[in-house]
């Protein structure tokens, strides 16, 4: 089978916060289109992974990435690389919904706004099409001015989705995005990524390894052998494979429950 | 605290409850045998009567089977241990189905025919294989051999090869009663079946060690388990 076309490539990535080494040698391709799960025990740097796609740990006083993260070929670490570029290219939705304090028209229009001038219909229609397209239209098409935080935890999350995608990113990131929702929107968010991934590369980070079994396309296991060693990937490959039957006794031991 | 102990105790004794099941299988072919070299009608009632048994600890593994499916989200392993021990409880039933079918024409036989010595060599040896293919089986499953599991295609050939002896060697002009031959013949076919459930399970070992549901060289062997038709 001719290997797919990826669209990110890690290689012998190492984060260190200061003097502590959260990540060692995790080298994987993300592939175009699909949706790559990350799991692991707590601690095992999954969600620190994940914000290295899209350098979030910038932000972090004395994070520092080691090792080759490209997107499209391109080190995304490179010096003329302009950050806010990346990161509409690679948005991301969050563990809580953190919906701007304005109107539910303002969230999604803000990330238009903000990288270049829009007219008002251009706006309109843009919002229309992110809501249409996060499955959040019908549900708020007669509340557009009516602020954000009034939804449901489970509307304001698929809020923040059409808030990354109104900026038409390449891929969207999503650090546990339904451990604060019900079961009923965490199905609705699942429905959403069903149909997201033929548009966008997705990659997600979960704590329940049924939902990285039921979305995902691939999953990546990592784990911490002893507290305060760095978080290793054991396993990566086709989700139907890791859960029916994992290479590795490690992954095993985590996804069977016979494992902390 | 070992995480999911509940839920591993409820496999450890879905898996304790499958060895009962195959133990009574065991013991079921061995009285089914018996009974029918001595065609002893009443052991042959007793092989009928056990089948409820049997039934009932199948459907109680599948019940657990489906519950643990259902509540616990099983996966790797756990999922094909699972589904490994509801497929073998399958073929277990049908053991102990097929051991009332050779009862019942042993009943039939009972007090009315005389077996020649080449039909009881040759039927004790195939009740015997028959029932050590079964035993090979299971220890192949417990003890997740592979090899074991493979030795069975060949155990198999064996079984296979006394049967057709039956088909043919009653053409030799022999003073048997046509009921009798009838029903000999058929019973040499319940005992084959009954080594191909045990080639069967040793497939699904496969699965088990493995993953894999598919063979990976698809030779002959495995068109000689029970497959569908039983």
């Amino acid at each position: 089978m001719p290997e797919l076309e990826h669209k990110m490539r890690i290689e012998g990535l190492c984060l260190y916060y200061n003097g502590f080494k959260a990540l060692e040698d995790i080298s994987m391709k993300v592939y175009c289109r699909r949706i790559t799960a990350l799991i692991g025990p707590s601690g095992c740097g999954k969600s620190s992974l994940l914000r290295c796609l899209n350098r979030m740990n910038d932000l972090v006083e004395g994070a520092r990435v080691e090792g080759v993260l490209e997107l499209d070929g391109e080190d995304i670490h490179s010096a003329c690389r302009d950050l806010t570029a990346l990161r509409r290219r690679v948005g991301m939705v969050f563990q809580k919904p953190n919906p701007f304090p304005m109107s539910v028209f303002d969230n999604v229009a803000y990330g238009p706004r903000l990288t270049g001038r829009k007219s008002r219909g251009e706006l309109e229609e843009i919002v229309e099409r992110s809501l249409r397209r996060a499955a959040l239209w019908d549900e708020v098409k007669d509340k557009l001015r009516q602020s954000a935080l009034a939804l449901s935890g489970g509307q304001q999350q698929r809020l923040c989705i059409a808030r990354v995608l109104a900026v038409q990113p390449e891929v969207i990131l999503l650090d546990e995005p339904c451990s604060a929702l019900d079961p009923i929107s965490t199905q609705r968010i699942e429905d959403l990524l069903a149909e997201l991934k033929s548009s966008y590369t997705i990659v997600i980070v979960t704590h329940n390894m049924q939902q990285a079994a039921r979305v995902s396309d691939y999953t990546a296991f990592l784990t911490i052998e002893n507290q305060g060693e760095p978080g290793r990937l054991i396993e990566y490959g086709e989700t139907e494979d890791i859960f029916t039957r994992p290479r590795d006794q490690r992954t095993e031991n985590y996804i069977t429950g016979r494992f902390g | 605290m070992e995480p999911r102990k509940d839920f591993h105790q409820q496999l450890e004794e879905m898996y304790l409850g499958l060895l009962r099941m195959s133990n009574r299988c065991l013991e079921i072919i061995e009285e089914a045998r018996t009974a029918f070299l001595e065609l002893d009608g009443a052991k042959a009632e007793s092989v009928i009567a056990a089948d409820e048994d049997v039934d009932d600890m199948r459907y109680s593994l599948e019940e657990a089977g489906i519950e643990l499916i259902a509540r616990q989200a099983p996966v790797a392993v756990d999922l094909r241990t699972i589904i490994v021990i509801m497929r073998l409880a399958q073929h277990l039933e049908r053991v102990a189905d097929l051991c009332v079918n050779i009862s019942k024409a042993t009943l039939n036989l009972a007090g009315r025919a005389s077996l020649s010595p080449w039909i009881r060599e040759n039927m004790d040896e195939m009740f015997r294989r028959s029932a050590r293919m079964l035993s090979c089986a299971m220890r192949a499953f417990r003890d997740r051999d592979l090899s074991l599991a493979a030795d069975l295609y060949e155990m198999d050939e064996k079984v296979d090869r006394i049967n057709r002896a039956f088909l043919t060697g009653f053409d030799r002009g022999s003073e048997e009663e046509l009921e009798l031959v009838i029903r000999v013949v058929m019973i040499s076919r319940f005992i084959e079946r009954i080594a191909d459930h045990a080639v069967d399970i040793g497939e699904h070992v496969r699965f088990l060690v493995t993953g894999s549901v598919r063979e990976e060289d698809s030779g002959d062997q495995g068109k000689s388990g029970a497959g569908t038709e039983a």
